[in-house]
């Protein structure tokens, strides 16, 4: 068994029942495998950097895994050809983080808007602050 | 030797760990020099924090127009550096980082 992360971009328009119900989708390819869900965030809809298959927005959805290499290879596969996907990466990592920074709700149902706006500040933010180079 | 004593004198209310800084003076042309050795930015933050969802530390770590900046010029220590090149390349794969900006003109 190895850690994962995946991280996938569901399309705009989807509501959010639907993009739970996607999330659960991916969810029991890893449960059939024998693997097990460490935990789920949903990050709201952001704004795209840069546009992707046509999308300025998208939904992002983090998923921690801990599995065996077969269930990774039929998620990447299935999330290939799932058209509502716009984006999708898996990365193996060392240890889960326990909060990502841009973690608002588990679930895409229980998002809400306040929620984004009341959350607080990092641990390192004002070490940060301080950082200044001239290129 | 009484400019470098001074100069620890003023320092050392300032700043709180003398034992980074590095002070070098010599007399060439009877001018002074006072070089500083500079220490990684990064010090107090653990490596498990450079990660690709951390989009405020990885923004000070970008030139204007959205290259990453050398170690030569932020200092950072080679390990975070390469912690810091890889979560970039990641961000730029999930649309969290545009990988280029345009010139303003």
């Amino acid at each position: 068994m190895a850690l994962y992360e995946t991280v996938f971009i569901a399309r705009q328009d989807l509501t959010a029942e639907d993009v739970d119900a996607l999330a659960n989708k991916f969810c029991n390819i890893i449960t059939d495998f024998k693997g097990k869900i460490v935990s789920k965030e949903y990050w709201g809809l952001r704004n795209l950097a840069v546009r992707v298959k046509k999308n300025h927005r998208g939904h992002y959805i983090l998923i921690n895994v801990n599995a065996n290499f077969p269930a990774i290879a039929e998620l990447k596969r299935v999330m290939g050809y799932t058209e509502d996907v716009i984006r999708s990466s898996i990365f193996k990592v060392e240890a889960h983080q326990e909060e990502s920074q841009l973690f608002i709700s588990h679930t895409a149902k229980d998002f809400k808007p306040n929620l984004a706006a009341k959350k607080q500040a990092g641990k390192y933010d004002l070490i940060l602050e301080q950082f200044q180079f001239d290129s | 030797m009484s400019i470098e004593n001074n100069y620890k004198a003023n320092n050392s209310a300032t700043s709180e760990n003398n034992e980074d800084t590095f002070i070098k003076i010599s007399l060439v042309n009877q001018s002074v020099f006072i070089r500083k050795k500079k220490s990684c930015p990064l010090r107090d933050i653990p490596i498990t924090e450079i990660n690709y969802g951390n989009l405020k530390l990885l923004n000070k770590f970008l030139s204007e127009r959205g290259k990453i900046i050398p170690a030569r010029i932020s200092n950072v220590e080679l390990k975070k550096q390469r912690a810091i090149a890889n979560a970039i390349k990641r961000a730029r794969q999930l649309a969290l980082i545009s990988p280029i900006k345009k010139e303003v003109n």
